[in-house]
């Protein structure tokens, strides 16, 4: 059950040179400013798209159907909005790219299936997928690919960051996608832990939900030049069941324990998985008050929506941006009684604290998490 | 350069075995009850993962390109009325968890791979790159069915697993040695398998700005 933190002082953690993401509220300043003010991007769209079904939260990009289109619709956003992504040099030997997703072009399939249009082909295979966002993104081959459902993000994190300790990588792009269709609104549904009640994280209620939304977001890492740190990065994996944690709650302190460690007496604000499912979010709140005494933990997914393997990046980017800016967003959606004392429901300043935990979890008791520091 | 041991090596090639008959060959390795819902490359990756020494505190890399195939097209036929099992078994990485689930193993660290071309050289990149001394790397494909042609799933059905580690030990089957150079190309999975599989040498690029040697010892 044990598990350790990849760094154990600041001589071995990465920089974080460059960060943004792209939600349903815009970019990350965009989205950070409106989490402060406390908005909502989540609305009710029917769960199969033009095919109907019951309405679920939804929070997609302004202008985007949950239906896919052929070529993907979302591309252009990323490409007008991720400049940097699109500089010359990046998949080279030195500067590699690490492409993570849990949905990958998944929604063309769907849409193929459902209509037969081969247009969409192209795009829904996972390599001819990342092979066309390869060229249209400019980038050289070495690129990786790593997909392990909604802690997929942290892998790439933890991957380049051993790249760039290991010497074998002057700087790494870390590249998260994951736009909802109704293949994974239909499957959440499914699982009915996506339905017509709106998420709010860590509140005290009777029956969970979550929300679904669009996201993608980049990260550049690198040895000795940004303004943070990377300080820690942990996992874990229960392995106890498909869908469910532990009832102890000890796959969420195995993965924190040793980021508890590694934070060293530092003042952190915490940034929970938080998607609105009531157990999860009771067993998280609860290894949170164990390991980190008197931190406000927040979760943003009850606006944004669970944006899915790329959540980790999307919140990387937006809790760099909220230290950036001053303050952190509180946990949209929520209302009191919550699950812990320490869970906040409205933003907060943050320049007495020195940096901030985020982490995340997925399918088969996955967890994952970083200490992100001012460096 | 990197440089690895493989201790230990499991290869499963079922050829022109039916899935019913490779199922029914793997399902004695398992807790009784526990492969209905299993998915073939579940129960293959399953099956040569547990010839393979895991103490779950080691990194544990699992590769494959398109993951749970079969799955996925019973999953998407399955609309306007999702199936909630095979949804959550299509998502990557179900085929390297579902026999660690039936088994209650957790794992530190598990790295999913998927992708095409550069898939091989980055898992074992991964794995040569994980701090502890020992690392484990499985991988594998399932064979699809009507989504074969439209290239979103595989067309043949393996699986593997190896223990890697830092230093050469007593009897070591093989080592590998990966390392940074100007090139381009890659090293295909099924291509990958069949050096492992038939115990046969590799040495040339891997993936791009990779180089790669395989030498069975």
């Amino acid at each position: 059950m044990q598990t350790r933190a990849v760094y154990s002082s600041r001589r071995d953690a990465v920089r974080l040179a460059a960060w943004g993401c792209l939600t349903a509220l815009g970019d990350a300043a965009g989205t950070c400013a409106a989490l402060v003010r406390g908005e909502r991007a989540l609305r009710a769209v029917p769960v199969l798209g033009r095919e109907g079904g019951d309405p679920v939260p939804l929070a997609l990009l302004p202008d985007r159907a949950l239906d896919e289109t052929a070529p993907p619709s979302w591309l252009a956003t990323v490409k007008s909005r991720f400049a940097l992504v699109r500089e010359p040099g990046w998949g080279g030997p030195r500067r590699p790219v690490f492409v993570t997703s849990s949905n990958f072009g998944v929604g063309c399939l769907y849409a193929h299936r459902r209509g037969g249009d081969p247009a969409f082909l192209p795009f829904g295979a996972l390599p001819r997928c990342v092979e066309w966002l390869r060229r249209e993104l400019g980038w050289g081959g070495n690129v990786a690919v790593c997909s392990h459902a909604c802690v997929s993000a942290h892998l790439g994190l933890l991957q380049a960051s051993r790249l760039i300790q290991a010497g074998l990588a002057d700087e790494a792009l870390v590249f998260s996608f994951d736009f909802v269709s109704p293949f994974v609104s239909g499957g959440f549904h499914a699982l009915k832990i996506l339905n017509a009640d709106f998420p709010a994280p860590y509140q005290a209620r009777a029956a969970g939900s979550i929300g679904l939304g669009d996201g993608s977001a980049f990260a550049v890492l690198t040895r000795d030049h940004g303004d943070f740190a990377i300080l820690a990065q942990s996992l874990h994996n229960e392995m106890h069941h498909s869908t469910a944690n532990r009832p102890d709650g000890a796959g969420f302190t195995a993965c924190l324990a040793p980021v508890a460690e590694a934070a060293d007496g530092r003042r952190l604000w915490l940034k929970g998985h938080g998607t609105g499912t009531i157990e999860a979010g009771r067993l998280e709140a609860g290894a949170c008050v164990r390991l980190f005494p008197g931190a406000p933990l927040v979760g943003w997914k009850g606006s944004l929506g669970h944006t899915l393997g790329s959540c980790g990046l999307v919140e990387l980017a937006l809790a760099a941006e909220a230290m950036h800016a001053g303050r952190t967003p509180g946990t949209v959606g929520s209302v009191a009684p919550v699950v812990a004392e320490t869970v906040a429901i409205e933003s907060f300043a943050n320049g007495g604290y020195d940096g901030v935990v985020c982490a995340s979890n997925a399918f088969g008791g996955a967890h994952a998490a970083f200490l992100l520091s001012h460096a | 350069m990197l440089e690895r041991f493989i201790q230990e090596l499991r290869t499963d090639d079922p050829g022109a075995e039916t899935p019913a008959v490779t199922r029914e060959r793997l399902k004695g390795r398992f807790a009784p009850g526990t492969t209905r819902r299993m998915t073939l490359l579940g129960m293959l990756v399953g099956a040569v993962l547990g010839d393979v020494t895991l103490s779950g505190e080691e990194t544990l890399v699992y590769a494959s390109t398109f993951g749970e195939g079969r799955a996925l097209e019973d999953y998407l036929a399955s609309f306007p009325a999702a199936s909630p099992t095979l949804f959550q078994t299509s998502v990557h990485p179900s085929g390297v968890q579902q026999g660690l689930i039936g088994r209650q193993r957790s794992v530190k660290e598990l790295f999913p791979h998927a992708g095409g071309g550069q898939l091989v050289v980055q898992a074992l990149l991964t794995a040569m790159l994980a701090p502890g001394p020992d690392a484990v790397l499985t991988g594998g494909e399932e064979r699809g069915t009507w989504l074969m042609e439209t290239g979103a799933v595989s067309d043949r059905t393996f699986a593997y697993a190896m223990r890697l580690s830092r230093e050469p030990g007593p009897r070591p089957l093989g080592r590998l040695e990966l390392t940074q150079e100007v090139s381009t190309g890659s090293l295909a999975h099924p291509a990958w398998f069949e050096r492992l599989h038939g115990r046969q040498p590799f040495d040339g690029t891997a993936g791009d700005g990779w180089r790669l040697k395989l030498i069975w010892l």
